[in-house]
């Protein structure tokens, strides 16, 4: 579903030049939620990005449903965007102006006309997350945790094959924080989406069938999911704590 | 179930939700606009172009205030612009994230930043038409109406105001060009954050601006100086590039200003740490916004001082004279004598006294002038007819004056004011010629005499007696003249003066038609050498005065013969010079609104970009006094610096100007110059008032936010 290869990208700071992203691979199959984990400057936000197609990399090549990103013009990548991925931010990034019923069907007006089935899924994804009786509210009105469910139905609204999310509960309390996780979850299950999550939280990676540790701009280790979650999280922390000696 | 289904449609409601943001920029369009189109409509006016004169200074006065404010405004319009993009970019920023391609986001993006614009420049153009109207209308109904004051608009202004109308809404397009253009759509995302990077101002860009500024102004004061007398050729036009430095180092003055202050908290380093912390963050933003700030209140006090130094030595002068009428004119002239005068005077139940009459003729006096040559460079030569100058005996000067001068043979004395600041001095004459017979005697300086109504761009020499007669024997009566002077005899009558300044001006024949700077000597030496004098050529044009029009400011200001009668030029003096005093009026008025208009929203730019600094401090237990002293600090920076240095500036601009007319300031202009510190202080206090209310204002829309 998404291959990385090879990737290379650095960021031009006045004269000189700063490597972030050292030849990364990986890839990630239908179905799986993957979360990717480092300390601050490991490159996993630059990561998404080059992946999301918001900023351009250096080398390397990222494919997303058997469609390269490199060498794409403008109108196609925001095309794939729009298509094939879905996208989760850590601020939600909801438009003001917009009721939360509207900001879940964004990504299908910028398609085109809004069709009777759009506003139905989106009605469906609504109650699927819990949020169906704030569909006519405003962003300002409504909680965090509301808000990155409506961010989350937005992401699904198109059906992509890859839902990229940045740092999802990282403004978000415990409580709202498990809820958006076990949203993820009933996407995964339910709708079989592909999810990529950066994470600082090891709970919150607790939840994925693999989480991707890196360090440095390079890919430090990969750990499968086995056992219960609590098992696995303790696993995701004697992992980072090892990679931090 | 949502209403909104398309594009267009979730555009148009965004553009709604955003209407807070729009009406910033549209009052920032619409503010600049209206002063852009009331001052250019004035200044194109015909009442205006017929009062300033072509080529004066009064003109390019008006003129370097006019891009000085045109400056202003075309800052303050991209900074609208920018700061309207700041807070759109967001919203640009997601659409683009979750898959709106530019092409897609453009023509919504274009319809709303073009309708904006063009709206509001638009509405900005049609209201400077009411607006000049309504202030001219209350300067005539409040301070001074004449003929001259009616107001007749030349809509050729529409070219100045429409070539910035191109430019906001232009501005506007390529900024939203510019934003759809960005790669990187984190950063369009993030736009709203970005401030300015942190780069370290070291402590000596302060002095170092000082530095620049004493530079710039001694290198560019004195250049053109050097540069005649080294290479003998008028100062190239570049050379004013040597001002640059002041410009620059104003800007690194203005920058130490706000980021370090020049306060040395040696007790308390902590002191200003909040608000020059914030300041570090958007201090070249802020210095670009005070500078347009100081320059447009050093055109406000440009301006404004115009009134008092202009009219107060004038009207002092005008005082000061010893007699109440005081006239010349030419022997072919049949100009009505004693007799008539004193019968007219009657009519107006007016006796007059002190009557005195004296003879002078007009000969051709030598000096040095500048030639040019054919290479742009110039020399310095010794004419023998370099210019006319008016001759009196010493009897004449004692029959007018009162006063003995005792006059060397092959000498001359010449008449000044008391003050001795006449800008015309003619010390350099070796010779004098009668320009009808041609004879000539060897002269030199002798000294001053003094005698202020005897004051005129012509001159008047006195000469010993016997040297007089001989100088003038066979001159025609067009190269005599009389002298005349009286008083009125107890409270002199203004509809006397006015009937005798009609009677006299009608009495005077088409060949008198002229201007002082209408030189005949020099006309008759340049035909004599097969040359046209350039007064006679379309250059001169400008100069002409008409008997059409003797009681427009440029014939009474400007003719030959004009006569000085004390009472009228008093009583008509603000009458006469209405139109060019209510126009720097109006460019203060204009000025002074644009800047404090600036400094407001910059302050609440200021105040908005920090509101989570304003928070956290709030949070972390910063009381009200704290807080509200905080927002006094940045907001003192922006208001308080610009005002004193464009106040200072031209404060002592003017002192210097003053100071280098004659070389000393005279008593009317330290009376002049203490008026000018007196309306500082009203400005000051303005500007003060301004302040605080924005700060209140700034107070409550952060207690706002915090709510």
């Amino acid at each position: 579903m998404l291959y990385v290869k090879n990737l290379y990208k650095s960021y031009q700071v006045g004269k000189v030049k700063y490597p972030v992203l050292k030849g990364i691979d990986f890839h990630v199959a239908q179905g799986e939620f993957v979360a990717v984990m480092g300390p601050s400057g490991s490159g996993k936000t630059t990561l998404l990005n080059c992946i999301s197609c918001y900023i351009p990399f250096d080398g390397g090549s990222i494919m997303v449903g058997g469609v390269k990103l490199a060498g794409q013009d403008e109108e196609t990548l925001a095309k794939i965007r729009n298509t094939k991925l879905g996208f989760v931010f850590q601020d939600f990034m909801l438009l003001d102006g917009l009721s939360i019923r509207e900001n879940i069907l964004v990504p299908r007006i910028v398609q085109g006309e809004v069709g009777r089935d759009a506003e139905q899924l989106a009605e469906r994804l609504a109650d699927m997350f819990g949020i169906g009786h704030i569909m006519d509210k405003y962003p300002a009105d409504v909680s965090g945790g509301e808000k990155q469910r409506a961010a989350v139905a937005r992401s699904l609204i198109n059906s992509p094959m890859v839902i990229l999310a940045d740092e999802p509960t990282g403004n978000l309390d415990s409580k709202s924080s498990r809820i958006v996780i076990e949203t993820f979850i009933e996407a995964k299950e339910k709708m079989e989406a592909t999810i990529f999550m950066v994470t600082h939280d090891s709970f919150a990676a607790s939840f994925c069938d693999r989480v991707i540790l890196l360090k440095d701009g390079t890919i430090y280790r990969q750990v499968e999911k086995e056992g219960s979650q609590r098992e696995f999280q303790d696993k995701l922390l004697d992992a980072i704590r090892e990679m931090s000696a | 179930m949502t209403e909104m289904l398309n594009m267009k449609e979730m555009e148009r409601k965004l553009q709604k939700a955003d209407r807070k943001h729009s009406r910033l920029y549209l009052i920032c369009n619409f503010i600049a606009l209206t002063i852009i189109s009331a001052f250019s409509a004035l200044m194109c006016s015909r009442t205006v172009q017929t009062v300033f004169p072509e080529g004066g200074d009064s003109r390019k006065q008006m003129y370097a205030i006019f891009v000085m404010t045109l400056a202003g405004c075309v800052v303050f319009t991209v900074y609208a612009v920018g700061l309207f993009f700041r807070h759109k970019s967001r919203q640009l920023g997601v659409l683009m994230a979750i898959g709106a391609s530019r092409r897609m986001l453009l023509p919504g993006l274009f319809r709303e930043v073009f309708f904006l614009s063009s709206f509001s420049a638009a509405a900005g153009i049609l209201a400077g038409f009411p607006f000049v109207g309504i202030i001219w209308g209350l300067f005539r109904l409040l301070l001074v109406d004449s003929s001259e004051m009616v107001l007749s608009l030349d809509f050729r202004c529409l070219f100045i105001s429409g070539a910035f109308f191109l430019l906001v809404v232009g501005s506007a397009c390529l900024t939203a060009w510019r934003y759809l253009k960005k790669t990187n759509i984190m950063d369009v995302i993030r736009e709203e954050h970005i401030n300015e990077p942190v780069r370290e101002l070291g402590r000596w860009c302060g002095p170092a601006g000082f530095l620049l500024i004493l530079a710039g102004g001694v290198m560019g004061y004195y250049a053109p100086l050097m540069w005649m007398t080294i290479f003998s050729a008028y100062p190239p036009f570049w050379l004013s590039v040597l001002y640059v430095p002041v410009f620059v180092g104003l800007y690194m003055v203005m920058l130490h200003t706000v980021v370090h202050g020049w306060k040395i908290q040696k007790k308390n380093r902590y002191k200003n740490i909040i608000s020059r912390g914030m300041m570090k963050f958007q201090g070249r933003q802020t210095v670009n916004n005070m500078l347009v700030i100081t320059l447009l209140i050093a055109g406000a006090a440009f301006a404004i001082f115009y009134l008092p130094v202009g009219s107060l030595s004038s009207l002092l002068g005008y005082r000061a004279y010893t007699c109440d009428y005081f006239y010349q004119y030419r022997a072919d002239q049949k100009i009505p004598g004693k007799e008539a005068v004193v019968e007219l005077a009657e009519q107006y139940h007016l006796s007059l006294k002190d009557w005195s009459e004296a003879e002078y003729i007009t000969l051709g006096a030598g000096g040095e002038g500048d030639v040019s040559d054919k290479d742009g460079h110039f020399h310095m030569e010794y004419e023998v007819l370099q210019r006319e100058v008016r001759v009196i005996s010493e009897d004449a000067w004692y029959t007018l004056t009162g006063q003995q001068a005792e006059v060397l043979p092959g000498t001359y004395w010449y008449i000044t004011n008391a003050q001795e600041t006449n800008i015309y001095t003619y010390e350099d004459a070796k010779d004098l010629t009668n320009m009808v017979t041609r004879s000539r005697i060897d002269t030199e300086f002798a000294g001053y005499l003094h005698y202020d109504l005897m004051v005129d761009e012509i001159g008047y020499f006195v000469l010993d007696n016997e040297e007089y007669k001989m100088m003038a024997q066979g001159l025609t009566d067009d190269w005599r003249g009389r002298i005349v002077q009286f008083n009125a005899d107890g409270k002199d009558s203004y509809p006397f003066a006015s009937a005798f300044y009609r009677l006299f001006v009608n009495s005077f024949d088409e060949s008198c038609e002229q201007s002082c700077t209408y030189d005949r000597v020099v006309k008759i030496r340049e035909n004599e050498r097969g040359k046209t004098y350039w007064m006679d050529t379309e250059r001169g044009d400008k100069y002409k005065i008409s008997f059409d029009q003797t009681d427009s400011m440029a014939f009474k200001m400007w003719w030959v013969y004009r006569p000085s009668f004390r009472i009228l030029l008093i009583n008509d003096y603000l009458r006469m010079t209405g139109v060019l005093y209510m126009m720097f009026l109006f460019v203060f008025i204009v000025c002074l609104t644009t800047a404090l208009v600036i400094c407001n929203t910059r302050c609440r730019t200021i105040a908005l970009n920090n509101r989570y600094v304003f928070d956290d401090l709030k949070k972390l237990g910063a009381p009200p006094a704290f807080l509200a002293r905080e927002v006094g600090r940045q907001c003192s920076g922006v208001f308080v610096t610009p005002s004193l240095v464009g106040m200072i500036t031209i404060y002592l601009l003017f002192s210097g100007i003053l100071y280098a007319n004659d070389g000393r300031i005279t008593s009317y202009e330290v009376i002049a110059l203490g008026v000018c510190l007196g309306i500082l202080v009203l400005v000051g206090v303005v500007v003060y008032f301004v302040y605080r209310s924005t700060v209140k204002t700034i107070r409550r829309q952060l207690a706002a936010f915090s709510s």
